[in-house]
């Protein structure tokens, strides 16, 4: 024990020299593979869609880690915020459209899609009334709430939303007057022809690590720290001056900004903004909040790097099986009510949901850290 | 005003069946204090069954064999998976139940591929007229069905043992516990009961006259509404999940009516959400969800 | 101990005035007041049920008195937020410890800077350099804390991986991480076992003389508190029923027939 613990300047100390070089390599390799994808993909531009769905999930599940991992709240709003996401860029970005009838501010679409963000942000804000009082589960089925209230404004405001019979085209996005769109000619990395598709590649990709980034940062600062001691002991947290009201809805308000992010995203994906039809089965749907919660489980709750695992195991895996069925064949013999591809992952997910409760409570995260067994907790 | 009256009927209806539900989750949650999101597929199963087995069996066999089914498939959730994750908190059960819920309704709509059946045969699509009223036969079965097996439950849950039991330890287990009550029967006979209770439900929910929907995804997706019932109840509260039920099944029916079809779902969630804000814990919960 | 220039010169008294505290019929604190000097150890004791536990929380902005004010200084806190104490130099630990058991120690300490630094989820979430090294200083100012509390060579241990010993000085050590003039200690030798409580006696000593703040604790143990306290208040069904240093608290009869009426029962 030191005698004196009074605060005294301290130098500032040099970095942790810690290396992991073996872990900065695997870091590299990956970001070689990632940077690479369209070349290695090809003409197949299949692959590279499928590659897309996943980074969409990564931005998405990223969000929602922070908010049930770290905030230990429960939401099944994520799809809700996807869709207002998707409709407050069509919107923002979008024109009246052939029949003039739709809203469009003909905004740039880079200012569209920061302020489709903002908007998402603004309404999960809105929320806080709610997001802040309720707890756990309580919070999660209170958010359902906007999931029937998403499909219902989707359905009946159609000049904003295109409406569950046609929707509408999302504008084609644009960086300074670099449109990801075919052009011709098209540059070319190593013969293959850098198109819309491979653009857009690159922007999901530049999204999903700048989001990964964001969120590492915040949970090893001091907005992560309150909103852990939130989680585990809100008096104790209050007593180091934490506002918990507040705590809990800043971590919904970033979580729903997060997920209006990947809404853009899906809207470019896809290619087109349609409200679904009903409740439990579409683009933003029950099943997608189920979809995104199993992947931050599955990836261990709270962890960064488990939720990118998470989302390529919930989004990667339908789109590897259906790319197997138009490829190979897989799941020919199977007509009307037999396994799909869609219904096959389902199985997977639910069943890793149950695996992980059971045996293994940190997820894929944990098994990770004991692969590599590095000490410590860091989240 | 016959309008009127024929809604508040058809809406108790509704009601009592949300009612069944939101019961179930409350007795499951008071036993275990784990949130049951595989409700839905409980009532599934229910469903299913009486739809495989309705023309071997009869209507009468195959409803009896649906709840039988149903009160087993919750009972083996609770004896295969929530006893044996012992090491899990309440929250981290409550998703477990997701992935079971997830994998159970696939593999139901599965198997009814592009069938969505009605199970409701004896009462369904044979509107009751009387007093100038017109009343889905369904809701009015449902409606006296429930107000005979809440108060068979209400009775039971007050004077059996396995009442008394139940309640000694949803107040203090370790004290239940100690005066000899074998926690593990009662929590197996909550999700028994709460499995036969959602057994009952799909009766009156997979059918012409409650929704318009067959046995399928959207039945699953009216399970869901069952949550605001109890939440808004108070997930604690027995009372509380009847009167849940009661104001959701009265929402749906009402607003449908007087505002629109699409917006009734809608409404019940916004009901609870205001419910939510001014009662954290719900109308009749007394504690809330974690503890300091 | 150490230079006295080291000493904290704004440590000012906590003062507890005339405070009565009622839940529905049942009175609970009934006019009770009693000041912490500056840079004293002030214990409160008293049987159970005694109201201990309610005056710390009226103190602690858990409850607001029916009547009656608490003022540290100048500083009026009656019926201040609680998540406002910290900010004006109020720490405090807790009974059973409420730290988040899958954090390492450092992070856990690291809380008790929340008031101390600024920042949100994006200047967070950049870790600019500024932010980065402003973490730095106050990862530094914790690690010497928590030297200071003997628990320095756990800093990345998760805390649901300690010995309860060592978990009950990290909550101290994130109670003296928020700077606090005065520390509120809610039963800190509980659990313990005689060499940790005296070790645990040592150590508030040695911080009240290295800091010169005030410490007010809550504590059963009579030995812990009768060899460190600077001055006792006992608590008696509500009532102050003595109040001064330890060795004329220890004779007063009331006292005495508190405690042994209450071990009578």
């Amino acid at each position: 024990m030191s005698d004196t613990l009074v605060e005294t300047p301290v130098p500032v100390e040099p970095a942790r020299k810690r290396r992991n070089w073996a872990k900065i390599a695997g870091v590299a390799a990956l970001l070689v593979v990632l940077v690479f994808f369209p070349v290695i993909t090809g003409t197949e531009v299949a692959y590279l869609k499928a590659g897309q769905y996943v980074l969409i999930g990564v931005v998405g599940a990223v969000g929602l880690t922070l908010l049930v991992g770290q905030a230990g709240q429960l939401s099944l709003a994520h799809p809700f915020f996807l869709l207002v996401g998707a409709v407050s860029y069509a919107v923002l970005a979008g024109d009246a459209g052939e029949s003039g009838d739709l809203v469009g501010l003909g905004l740039p679409p880079l200012v569209a899609m920061i302020g489709a963000v903002a908007i998402c942000a603004l309404v999960g804000l809105a929320f806080a009334p709610v997001s802040g009082r309720l707890r756990g589960i309580y919070l999660g089925v209170a958010s359902l709430s906007l999931v029937f209230l998403g499909l219902y404004l989707g359905q009946s405001l159609d000049m904003l939303s295109g409406g569950t019979s046609s929707g509408r085209p999302p504008p084609t996005f644009e960086v300074f007057g670099f449109r990801f769109a075919n052009t011709e000619p098209a540059p070319t990395i190593m013969g293959v022809a850098i198109q819309k598709q491979q653009r857009l590649w690159y922007l999901f990709l530049v999204i999903a690590i700048g989001s990964y980034l964001l969120a590492r940062g915040a949970v090893r600062s001091r907005v992560g720290r309150a909103w852990r001691a939130v989680r585990d002991n809100e008096a104790a947290a209050t007593a180091m001056g934490v506002r918990v009201w507040w705590s809990k809805a800043q971590a919904f308000t970033v979580s729903s900004a997060f997920a209006g992010m990947a809404g853009v995203l899906t809207a470019l994906w896809l290619d087109l903004v349609k409200p679904d039809e009903n409740e439990f089965i579409g683009t933003y749907s029950i099943t997608v909040a189920i979809g995104y919660l199993a992947m931050v489980l599955i990836g261990g709750l709270g962890s960064i790097p488990g939720a990118v695992a998470g989302a390529v195991v919930v989004n990667g895996l339908p789109q590897l099986l259906t790319l197997g069925a138009t490829e190979f064949g897989w799941f020919a013999s199977a007509g009307a009510g037999g396994l799909s591809p869609v219904l096959v992952s389902a199985f997977v997910y639910g069943a890793a949901i149950v695996l992980v409760v059971l045996f293994e409570p940190g997820g894929l995260a944990a098994i990770g850290r004991r692969l590599t067994s590095r000490q410590g907790d860091r989240r | 005003m016959n309008t009127f009256l024929q809604l508040v009927l058809n809406g108790l209806g509704k009601g009592a069946v949300y009612a069944l539900l939101a019961l179930g989750f409350v007795i499951i949650f008071k036993a275990t204090e784990v949130v049951n999101f595989a409700h839905g597929s409980l009532v599934l199963i229910g469903g299913y069954f009486v739809y495989a087995t309705k023309d071997a069996l009869g209507w009468a066999g195959a409803a009896a064999l649906g709840i039988v089914s149903a009160a087993v498939a919750a009972l083996l959730i609770e004896r295969l998976l929530i006893t044996n994750a012992r090491n899990a908190d309440v929250n981290s059960l409550a998703l477990l139940t997701i992935g079971v819920d997830v994998i159970v309704t696939e593999e139901i709509v599965r198997r009814l591929g592009a069938d969505i059946p009605f199970v409701g045969d004896p009462y369904d699509a044979l509107p009751l007229q009387f007093a100038g009223l017109t009343v889905f036969r369904t809701q009015l079965v449902a409606l006296i069905v429930g107000i005979v097996l809440i108060t068979a439950f209400f009775l039971a849950f007050r004077f059996s043992t396995w009442g008394v039991a139940m309640r000694a330890q949803a107040e203090n287990k370790e004290a239940a516990a100690l005066m000899g009550i074998r926690s593990s029967r009662v929590t197996a006979t909550a999700w028994l009961l709460a499995g036969a209770l959602a057994g009952v439900a799909v009766l009156f929910m997979a059918t012409q006259d409650f929704s318009g929907a067959g046995l399928g995804r959207g039945t699953h997706a009216i399970a869901l509404i069952a949550f605001p019932a109890a939440i808004l109840g108070g997930l604690d509260s027995t009372v509380g999940a009847v009167v849940g039920g009661l104001i959701v099944g009265l929402t749906e029916a009402l607003s449908a009516q007087y505002i629109s079809f699409e917006f009734s779902k809608s409404a019940v969630f916004l009901v609870m959400l205001v419910i939510l804000v001014i009662w954290p814990s719900g109308l009749f919960g007394t504690r809330e969800l974690s503890r300091v | 101990m150490s230079a006295p220039a080291d000493v904290r010169s704004d440590v000012s008294a906590l003062a507890v005035d005339d405070v009565t505290l009622r839940f529905g019929g049942i009175t609970a604190l009934s006019e009770v007041s009693f000041t912490v000097e500056p840079g004293t150890v002030h214990a409160l004791i008293g049987p159970n049920g005694a109201g201990k536990s309610s005056c710390f929380n009226v103190i602690s902005g858990l409850y607001t008195p029916t009547a009656g004010r608490v003022r540290l200084g100048d500083l009026d806190l009656t019926g201040t937020a609680p998540h406002k104490l910290a900010a004006l130099g109020v720490g405090r630990s807790f009974q059973n410890i409420a730290l988040s058991p899958h954090s390492t120690v450092r992070d856990n300490v690291m809380l008790g800077r929340h008031v101390l630094t600024k920042g949100g989820f994006v200047t967070g979430g950049l870790r600019l350099p500024r932010t980065v090294r402003t973490e730095r200083r106050h990862v530094a100012r914790v690690e010497e804390i928590c030297d200071f509390l003997g628990v320095a060579d756990r800093l990345d241990v998760p805390v649901a991986a300690l010995p309860y010993g060592d978990a009950k000085r990290v909550d101290i050590a994130r109670a003296l991480a928020v700077e606090p003039t005065i520390l509120l200690l809610d039963e800190p030798a509980a659990g313990l076992n005689a060499t940790e409580t005296a070790e645990m006696g040592v150590t508030i000593r040695d911080l009240r003389d290295a800091l010169g703040i005030s410490v007010l604790l809550v504590e059963h143990d009579m030995g812990l508190v009768m060899g460190i306290a600077d001055r006792v208040s006992v608590l008696d069904f509500g009532r102050l029923i003595a109040d001064g240093p330890p060795a004329q608290v220890q004779s007063d009869p009331e006292v005495i027939r508190a405690y042994l009426g209450a071990e009578a029962e």
